[in-house]
């Protein structure tokens, strides 16, 4: 299995450059655009925060950089996508499919219901690696411990045989995240990665994402509506909505001047303590 | 708790099958015309001779009697004896039912390859070839199964004349041409069960694609055919394998036309020959029979399904 | 770079306006109506239309399609065409009234077991479960063998053997409708509890039964058939395609039409019913959404 993309390639300070991108999903009925000419860049190892709310279009924009449509729907892509020197919206599907997973990977939302219930964990992490590294299926396995041992579950050995259904919902994002670093990605997509779970559990997750892409050095793009769960997360940020980008900067410059009136609604969203106790 | 599940479904299909055996009693007791008649075959017997009928089959006895001594009986394996041969009706209905069993095996596996091979197709090519699916489909369903065989053995009378088409060879005798005589039979079974499965295929297949595992699969780079192996077939098809054990019935009933037609010595044949015979005891035994082979398959297929779900949907 | 699929949903960013489209399942429906039209049309008007009588014998026999015989005659030449036309009054009397039977029957035990619940609903059901054990066809065959071969009895036992899959159909929309509000209201007005599941649930029920009803019709068009094909159906000397397919198989090579006559007949009259249940299903959906 040759790599698709020349390796080490040069430490360009755009990683990722996005320019104009739009998307238009069209149905039976009527046609939608979602995405209306976005332009960002992310440069390797950075970490970008993409806040807003439902609709606004910052999942579709995620799913756009690997080219991943809903299964049944019409979708045009539009302006350009360049990764690492190369147009991702006019690859070929086969050089697309190499490239998923082991230059872009994504960890969605919902731990639930994004693991086949079929198969077990380890062998939907083994077959990743297999793809995309080429290596024997013992090989794979040693690889699948380790990861599954690196994003804190206990026993990974053993609990490689069970399926999806034996673990919480904070496992199986563990296990999630696993699989999609493990094929060390040059950028990791995290979209609405703790909204599914418990409050306890998102600090847990949101740490180990931060600590595996410290030990990797891989780029992060985190993409959420809540506020809070930017903070200490990422770099820089930008403000969706309505298929565009309405705000971007450094972290702290947002949390402390926005500018935007819809920034302002966001951050003022998210629950604060006052000084004295009191919620906000 | 598996286990629980299985000796509910069990101890629900009880009741149900005393019904069954209540219903296959009653149906031939019920009937006009002397049963002792019956029994003796023959309308030129003494009034004594025929009162010694009854005696012996117990017809003096109330009927609430009568029945339980014939429920007694079966439930030891005694199915009474056939008017015509007096012959026990056990022996010679386990080898038809064999025969039987064997047609709708087959019957059921080609229904499954053909079904979910059109409802692959119409799933995952969309576009004409959803359309040729579903217009063959409709056509498949409507056309009755003894309609297909006939017109296949009319087919094969015009123009393949040489090719022997009622030369039914048992199992044991020659295994190969065995299953060659079975494969127009088990076709023409077949057509119409491979339409429901097919649709039941190509929904399931629908319902799988657009979740979110399988978007997840896109995004680890996997290849097409591995996703269309271990992500879609491979959930889709439990659903309809609980289909296929529920057509079982359908299948039983449909092979009673289809042995007629090609002459195959089933258990169709048994019953049609019983009935103008009319030979009550086998009749009974028959119906008990495949009713309780019903009842089991389809406990069978609700226990498989539930250990599926539970894992499915364990959240 | 544009990837195209047949489209299903799209993820709106924002909210979308519905086209305006003709209902679905207009088409199918249409078409259903049409072919059972001309059915009714052709097999009401039977005598008439047919061009012989369809129990007359010639010295004719098995010849093929000509002026006078437009799909030949049988083996003891009567023609075809006649012989289809009259055996579709059979066949379709048989069938509609006794699927009416059934659609009777099953709506009334539906009704009251849903309706009323607790222990009836238990026996009734219980009772119904011993019906589905028997493959239809099987319990078809033991009931018109003890019976005997008439068209009453022939009614009768299509009429037991799909009642419990019609009050099946009821009994689930009744059990969810009955807790419905206007049910309650019209409870505590004081309307009795006879009117209520006659006036308020009985209307929406309709849909469900409408179209098991027809696909009822297209299995009874088999059952009827495939009983007369095995000779316990309908009496001669009426005709009807069943037994005419079955009588046909001895000369069909020299006569290929005796075969397919009522071949096509048969799956006509059972696609009919087939087309109008599909399109009955998806345009009733619509309305009530």
């Amino acid at each position: 299995m040759t790599a698709l993309l020349p390796p080490g390639t040069t430490a360009d300070a755009a990683m990722l450059q996005v320019r104009q991108l739009t998307a238009r999903f069209t149905t039976r009925d009527e046609a939608v655009q979602a995405v209306r000419g976005v332009s960002f860049d992310i440069a390797r190892g950075e970490a970008v925060g993409f806040v807003g709310e439902s609709g606004c279009g910052k999942s579709v924009t995620a799913r756009a950089l690997m080219r991943l449509a809903p299964e049944g729907s019409s979708v045009e892509w539009g302006g350009s996508v360049l990764f690492q020197g190369h147009e991702l919206l006019s690859l070929p599907e086969p050089a697309m499919q190499g490239l998923r997973g082991r230059r872009i990977a994504m960890v969605f939302q919902d731990p639930m219901t994004s693991l086949n219930p079929v198969l077990s964990v380890g062998r939907q992490i083994d077959d990743m690696i297999r793809r995309h590294a080429g290596v024997s299926a013992a090989e794979a396995r040693r690889r699948t411990v380790d990861l599954l041992g690196l994003v804190g579950i206990r026993d990974p050995a053993r609990r490689a045989d069970d399926h999806p259904h034996q673990f919480s919902g904070g496992m199986r994002q563990r296990v999630l995240i696993a699989m999609a670093v493990s094929c060390q990605p040059d950028l990791l997509i995290a979209d609405e990665p703790t909204t599914a779970l418990d409050v306890t559990v998102q600090a847990q997750i949101l740490r180990l994402l931060l600590r595996l892409r410290q030990d990797l050095g891989m780029a992060l793009m985190l993409i959420t509506h809540d506020f809070g769960v930017i903070a200490g997360m990422v770099d820089r940020v930008h403000v969706m909505f309505g298929g565009e980008i309405v705000e971007h900067g450094a972290v702290d410059e947002i949390f402390a001047a926005p500018r935007h009136p819809y920034t302002r609604a966001l951050l003022d969203a998210v629950p604060r303590l006052t000084p004295g106790g009191a919620v906000q | 708790m598996l286990i629980r599940l299985v000796l509910a479904r069990l101890l629900w299909s009880v009741p149900i099958l005393f019904g069954v055996s209540v219903v296959a009693f009653v149906l031939m007791r019920a009937l006009p015309g002397d049963f002792a008649q019956a029994a003796a075959g023959t309308t030129e017997i003494s009034a004594e001779a025929l009162d010694t009928m009854r005696r012996q089959l117990g017809l003096d006895q109330p009927v609430w009697a009568q029945y339980l001594r014939w429920l007694t009986d079966a439930l030891q394996g005694d199915l009474g004896r056939s008017f015509a041969t007096k012959a026990p009706v056990l022996d010679e209905l386990v080898p038809r039912l064999l025969v039987t069993a064997e047609l709708s095996l087959i019957a059921g596996a080609m229904a499954m390859g053909i079904g979910v091979c059109g409802g692959l197709a119409s799933a995952r090519l969309r576009g004409r070839a959803d359309w040729v699916v579903r217009v063959f489909n409709g056509l498949f369903l409507a056309i009755p199964n003894f309609v297909v065989a006939t017109l296949i053995v009319l087919t094969a009378g015009l123009y393949f004349p040489s090719v022997g088409i009622f030369n039914y060879v048992p199992f044991a005798q020659d295994p190969l041409a065995n299953l060659g005589s079975m494969v127009l039979p088990a076709f023409s079974l077949a057509l119409a069960v491979s339409v429901t499965i097919s649709e039941n295929t190509r929904a399931a297949i629908l319902e799988v694609a657009s979740q979110d595992f399988v978007m997840v699969a896109r995004a680890k780079g996997l290849r097409r055919g591995a996703i269309l192996v271990h992500y879609l077939i491979r959930n889709a098809l439990t659903p309809v394998i609980t289909v296929i054990g529920l057509q079982l019935a359908t299948l039983l009933g449909g092979s009673i036309l289809i042995e007629t037609i090609f002459t195959i010595p089933g258990m169709g044949q048994y019953l049609f020959d019983s009935i103008s015979n009319r030979d009550y005891p086998v009749i009974q035994a028959i119906v008990l029979v495949t009713a309780a082979i019903v009842l089991f398959v389809n406990v069978l297929v609700d226990v498989a399904y539930a250990r599926v779900d539970a894992r499915v949907r364990y959240d | 770079m544009t990837e195209l699929a047949p489209a299903e949903e799209a993820a709106a960013a924002a909210p979308a306006v519905p086209t305006r489209r003709r209902p679905r399942g207009a088409v199918l429906l249409g078409i259903g109506l049409v072919m059972l039209a001309l059915m009714l049309a052709i097999t009401l008007l039977g005598p008439v239309v047919a061009p012989h009588d369809a129990t007359r014998t010639s010295p004719d026999s098995l010849a093929g399609p000509s002026a006078a015989h437009w799909l030949g005659t049988d083996s003891i030449g009567r023609d075809v065409l006649s012989r289809l036309i009259i055996g579709g009054r059979t066949t379709l009397f048989i069938t509609f009234v006794a699927v009416a039977l059934a659609v009777v029957c099953g709506l009334v035990l539906g009704l009251s077991s849903g309706y009323l619940g607790g222990w009836v609903d238990q026996v009734v059901m219980r009772a119904l479960d011993i019906v589905f054990a028997f493959p239809v066809f099987l319990l078809a065959i033991a009931v018109v063998a003890a019976l005997g071969p008439s068209v009453p009895n022939l009614v009768l036992t299509i009429a037991i053997v799909y009642t419990p899959t019609l009050a099946r159909v009821v009994r689930g929309p009744v059990l969810s409708i009955k807790r419905w509000d206007h049910v309650e209201a019209a409870r505590s007005v004081g309307v009795s509890e006879f009117a209520i599941a006659t006036r308020h649930v009985l209307p929406l029920v309709l849909s469900p039964i409408l179209v098991q009803t027809s696909l009822t019709l297209a299995q009874t068009i088999f059952t009827v058939t495939a009983l007369s094909f095995l000779g316990i159906g309908p009496p001669p000397p009426n005709p009807n395609w069943g037994s005419m397919l079955s009588e046909a198989r001895q000369f069909m090579e020299l006569a290929p039409l005796t075969v397919i006559g009522p071949a096509v007949a048969i799956t006509y009259a059972t696609m009919t019913f087939i087309v109008l249940a599909n399109g009955l299903r998806e345009f009733l959906d619509v309305g009530h959404r």
